[in-house]
């Protein structure tokens, strides 16, 4: 009688300083930095973009169909709601149409806080471009075909595919780190006043849309059927640069719980 | 006494043992620092300005290198080694105005030669590839020359498995991947030091430095007036120049090329003179067959253009360089001093034996040859 007085005595005991631990580790992981996934979702206009020879339509009536489609994200920022900047290191992205896993970035380690922005460049920091390939692995490694041998930096996006209405194809790869023709562009995407809080009890995620139609709209229009099939850095791959960097990305949705 | 007499030829035996070692030691170390070709700064050269230290020369990788560089497999369909184009007996050079790659397809630059390499900075005639290194993947990736896709050439070496032993013994086990590749490639590359010409005997006082009156006053000229742009004893300054040979500049704007910039319309890197008997044909394009077309060229042949470089007017107005017939023919002269026999015969820069044995014969303009290695 009296051993089992002492053991519902120290099992109670026991219980309660687990639920005690627990809710020590529970405050603990709201202090912790946690996880901030980008979900990309490469679309044309209102369509998602298909690589299988689906044909799109351009404003202007253009018809055309999308065969590559890869791009780099890198240098990743997030806001904090009081002004200050989270740099997040070491963030380069190759994302690819053909391969969905591609599309979904993981940013890890990111201070507990609330986040009202993101921001990030579309392409390759200069720096890194130019760096000895020797230094180049995993997605900047010069074996994934975004890379220029004769013009020594990335590819920064690749767009191959057909403009059928005019019946050739369309080659834009866009790159070049040196101005006047710099293309490294940097993309805001605004969250819409919605506030993002990250933490170690959950991964807090920012869904985006990526607009294949923005390349060649929005702070010059170009058109498909006249467009110099690129693959060089100049004035033209600037312009696709900064039509993508001001209106590709829009944020969808964002979840944080 | 008895036991003490010993000691001291003991003492001058032990001296002179370690003397004799440490001499056998600096013997050795010299010969071992030479067993890998070129890693030395010529006593004549400006200072290296590669980095060994990025990449340390290591006997075993720069014999994988050398195999790479004669190895026809890393081209698209087998035909084409760096060595087709770049052929040690001129000075890696193809004696073509244009390079043949694969299927018979043309460049549209002349192959440059590789030499002296650790002391370029900048490489191709439009300086647009930053390092030794990276430099390699331009021939294999451009479809006029091997036409091979980097991750193509890494899945045909990690296919290998005498190429996997050896990558693995140098860089460690698991795949063969771009760092290692272009380490190695970069081994062979990087030991093209030229560096024993008559020339440079002459200059540093070594045995057989001896140089003729006319190839004298073919020197004197060439430092007089070309060396401005063939400067030190690379015999280049490394700079972009637009050396008057077209008016304007449709096919092949040079720097421009990599600038955008129109001031560096028709620039093009200055090429070394070094070995340059044995380099013909002449100019980024190959267009001058011959020395004295070149030379002919400077005397009289130059063409204005809003980026000619200034040092190609003279202060009466006139273009080019001021040469008389026989001046010129003292620089041609001069010019043949600076080939390196030693250079372009060392064995150790021939194609490996077995290599040699496995490249096809290159038909030129003909289909392609079949790929022997599957």
């Amino acid at each position: 009688m009296k051993t089992s007085k002492y053991f519902l005595f120290f099992g109670l005991l026991l219980v309660a300083s687990m639920a005690g631990m627990q809710g020590c580790k529970k405050d603990s992981d709201l202090q912790t930095p946690g996880e901030v996934d980008l979900q990309i979702s490469n679309v044309v206009g209102a369509k998602p973009l298909a690589l299988d020879g689906t044909t799109y339509s351009t404003p202007a009536g253009e018809i055309f169909s999308v065969s590559t489609f890869e791009y780099y994200i890198s240098n990743i920022k997030l806001t904090k709601s009081d002004g200050t900047v989270y740099v997040a290191p070491n963030t380069y992205f190759l994302v690819d149409q053909a391969k969905p896993a591609t599309q979904h970035l993981a940013i890890t380690g990111v201070p507990a806080g609330t986040y009202t922005g993101v921001s990030f460049i579309i392409g390759v920091d200069a720096a890194t471009t130019q760096a000895d390939p020797l230094a180049l692995t995993g997605v900047l490694n010069p074996a994934n075909s975004m890379y220029w041998t004769w013009n020594t930096g990335h590819i920064f996006l690749k767009l191959e595919g057909t403009v059928t209405s005019a019946g050739r194809p369309i080659v834009c790869h866009i790159g070049g780190y040196t101005d006047p023709y710099n293309a490294i562009v940097t993309a805001t995407p605004s969250l819409a006043g919605k506030i993002l809080s990250v933490n170690g009890t959950h991964s807090s995620t920012i869904s985006l849309s990526a607009d294949v139609l923005k390349l060649f709209d929005g702070v010059s229009h170009i058109t498909l059927s006249t467009f110099s099939n690129g693959m060089m850095p100049g004035a033209e791959a600037v312009q696709v640069a900064k039509n993508y960097g001001a209106g590709m990305f829009t944020v969808t949705q964002t979840q944080d719980n | 006494m008895l036991p003490f007499r010993p000691q001291r030829p003991r003492i001058v035996w032990l001296a002179g043992l370690g003397l004799a070692s440490g001499t056998l030691w600096v013997l050795l170390s010299g010969a071992r620092a030479e067993a890998i070709r070129g890693t030395r700064q010529p006593a004549n050269f400006p200072a290296m300005r590669y980095d060994l230290a990025s990449n340390e020369p290591d006997q075993a990788a720069f014999e994988l290198g050398r195999t790479l560089f004669y190895d026809p497999r890393l081209s698209s369909d087998g035909s084409i080694s760096c060595g087709s184009c770049h052929q040690q007996s001129r000075a890696f050079t193809d004696g073509r105005a244009v390079p043949v790659g694969v299927a018979g397809r043309r460049s549209r630059r002349n192959a440059p030669a590789l030499q002296n390499l650790r002391w370029r900075h900048g490489f191709m005639a439009d300086g647009g590839v930053l390092g030794l290194e990276a430099q390699a993947l331009a021939p294999l990736t451009s479809p006029q020359e091997m036409n091979e896709p980097l991750a193509n050439a890494l899945a045909r070496l990690n296919a290998d498995p005498e190429y996997r032993r050896r990558f693995a013994a140098i860089y460690g086990p698991g795949k063969i991947d771009t760092p290692q590749f272009l380490r190695a490639l970069a081994q062979f590359t990087a030991a093209l030091t030229s560096a024993s010409s008559r020339y440079d005997k002459f200059v540093r006082h070594e045995p057989g430095g001896t140089l003729t009156t006319p190839e004298l006053q073919g020197m004197a000229l060439l430092r007089a007036r070309c060396s401005s742009c063939h400067a030190t004893d690379l015999f280049t300054d490394e700079s972009f120049r637009n050396n008057g040979l077209d008016a304007a500049f449709p096919v092949d704007s040079g720097r421009a090329h990599i600038t955008l910039r129109p001031t560096d319309a028709g620039r093009f890197k200055v090429p070394s003179l070094r070995n340059v008997a044995r380099t013909a044909p002449y100019m980024h394009d190959g267009r001058f067959a011959t020395l004295p077309q070149v030379l002919a060229h400077y005397a009289r042949g130059v063409r204005p253009s809003r980026t000619l470089d200034p040092l190609l007017r003279q202060p009466d107005g006139r273009l080019g360089i001021a040469l008389s017939a026989k001046q010129q023919s003292e620089i041609i002269a001069f010019l043949a001093t600076l080939t390196d026999q030693q250079f372009l015969t060392d064995p150790r820069l021939a194609a490996p034996a077995r290599e040699t044995r496995a490249t096809p014969p290159r038909v030129i303009g003909a289909k392609a040859v079949a790929f022997q290695h599957r």
